[in-house]
């Protein structure tokens, strides 16, 4: 609860400073954006339970930013997000914080922001919820799991932004430190509808490097991640209190040419759950995931991509049969694993508007909410497909 | 091609990686610590193709990537938009500590700003 109150008062400070900045400010730059689209899951819950056509693909954003002087500065940005059985429906706030420049030379400078932040750790978690900024309206599931999607987010706390140059390259490096909250909406779509009680998000360390030698096409970066969760037993709970641990180590490769960009990004994360299920419950497991994305710049502002999106639940169980024999063949062996291909085209028509549309087909459903209890009424399915296009306007 | 840039700056010189650093918004001040303006044109302006290319070595639609990621989480400011070389030569020549970039035939004479020498490295 102390933690809690602390956000609240903070979040309720920056608001404040947000306001009293902007109200002074001669000239405030806002930008923003709007998207609708739609999708279709067919044969599966991954936006609707019945997997029919949805128009459940909405994302709005309103973001500015102001400067008090060369070492203070606060940004932040709302958005509303409706993506079905994706995520929760509704207007957050996406990040609001206060930064501070600690160091500041021609060649480093390092940053400190206090408040709710981005994840600046993976290749596309800054702006994943910025259609014009992702490569597809659907991002790969293996690292990029839309129902953890509100907890990989960001945090609620502190990070450290460091960029800087040598004779080696440009250099980004990152820490964060914070939680972030879980609606009972999230806990649901991770555990189960029979879930009634608290998912706590206790601490999330996250660290990551990004290295782009001189005048190169190329781009380096890894990432870790230490994040601790504690389940608190609600009334009439099928679940028990207990604890999760996750530990990801993540790596990824991008070239960008003048015609093609090539980008690649793995993970091994290793999950630890105590008692939650029931009392006495153990589980290890590390879990394997990774994809390989194409894009081809056309003329005319037309984007092609190509991915294929791998993702394997316990790397000792690649095909999921240790989770059918534990189930007594309940649950299928394709809840152990998520496969998936998808092609897509992008084509910016007119300044800051486009449209972007896609095809996946997938096989298996082990991203597939909720994780805890796998859903095998609505997921009768071992291959699926979506298909979404969504029209896109920035400013 | 050439950066140009407000007779305030306090530099004559730069290296390619340096313009890299300014114009991807890395660096936000001058060495007196002055705030850096950056002007840039549109991503599709024939201008700004050949000096993203030729000068930054960075692909248009690279540099946007950067700008947007900066814009929208948080982590900095775009460059300012302008429409055309004149428009970029009025507003470094009226803003202190700006930095833009022209066509080599486009003539400075008359107005508050100086010309950049861009070395390698």
């Amino acid at each position: 609860m102390g933690m809690e109150r602390l956000i609240l008062g903070l979040s309720i400070l920056l608001v404040a400073c947000f306001v009293s900045a902007l109200s002074h400010a001669r000239e405030v730059k806002v930008n923003g954006f709007i998207a609708q689209g739609v999708i279709q899951a067919d044969g599966s819950n991954f936006v609707e339970d019945d997997g029919d056509i949805s128009f459940k693909l909405t994302e709005v954003g309103l973001n500015s930013s102001y400067r008090f002087n060369s070492i203070f500065r606060v940004a932040g940005q709302a958005v509303y997000l409706d993506g079905g059985n994706r995520y929760q429906q509704g207007a957050r706030i996406d990040y609001l914080f206060l930064e501070s420049q600690l160091y500041d030379s021609d060649q480093w400078s390092v940053k400190a922001q206090l408040g709710r932040n981005k994840n600046y750790h993976w290749l596309y978690s800054a702006t994943r919820d910025v259609p014009h900024t992702r490569p597809s309206i659907i991002l790969p599931q293996s690292l990029y799991f839309d129902v953890f999607r509100d907890v990989a987010l960001g945090v609620d706390g502190l990070a450290l932004v460091t960029q800087g140059n040598n004779s080696l390259g440009e250099w980004d490096i990152n820490f964060s430190l914070g939680t972030s909250p879980i609606s009972s909406e999230q806990r649901t779509n991770l555990l189960g509808a029979s879930a009634k009680g608290k998912l706590k998000h206790d601490s999330d360390k996250q660290f990551s490097v990004y290295w782009r030698p001189n005048l190169s096409g190329f781009q380096y970066g890894l990432s870790v991640i230490d994040a601790d969760f504690r389940y608190v037993q609600g009334e009439n709970d099928a679940f028990v209190n207990g604890k999760e641990t996750s530990q990801r180590f993540m790596f990824n490769v991008m070239y960008q040419g003048s015609k093609h960009e090539v980008a690649l990004e793995v993970m091994r994360e290793r999950t630890i759950a105590e008692d939650v299920l029931f009392a006495g419950y153990y589980s290890d497991t590390f879990a394997e995931g990774g994809y390989l994305q194409w894009r081809y710049f056309l003329p005319q502002n037309l984007t092609w991509m190509a991915r294929l999106d791998l993702y394997d639940r316990d790397r000792d169980d690649r095909n999921g049969s240790l989770i059918s024999t534990l189930s007594q063949g309940v649950v299928p062996s394709y809840f152990g694993y998520m496969d998936q291909g998808t092609l897509g085209l992008t084509w910016e028509f007119s300044e800051n508007i486009q449209i972007q549309a896609e095809i996946h087909r997938v096989k298996g459903a082990a991203r597939l909410a909720p994780i805890f209890t796998p859903n095998i009424a609505l997921n009768r399915n071992k291959y699926w497909n979506i298909w979404a296009v969504q029209l896109m306007y920035w400013f | 091609m050439q950066i140009v840039v407000n007779t305030s700056v306090p530099t004559d010189d730069m290296t390619k990686v340096q313009a890299r650093r300014v114009f991807s918004m890395r660096q936000v001040s001058w060495a007196n610590d002055s705030t850096i303006t950056v002007y840039v044109m549109e991503e599709h302006h024939p201008t700004h193709k050949v000096f993203s290319t030729q000068v930054l070595g960075l692909f248009p639609y690279q540099l946007d990537r950067i700008w947007n990621k900066l814009v929208y989480s948080g982590l900095g400011e775009e460059p300012i938009k302008v429409k055309n070389e004149q428009e970029m030569l009025d507003r470094i020549s009226n803003t202190p500590g700006a930095i833009g970039y022209l066509l080599n035939n486009i003539q400075i004479d008359n107005f508050n700003v100086k010309i950049i020498r861009v070395g390698e490295g």
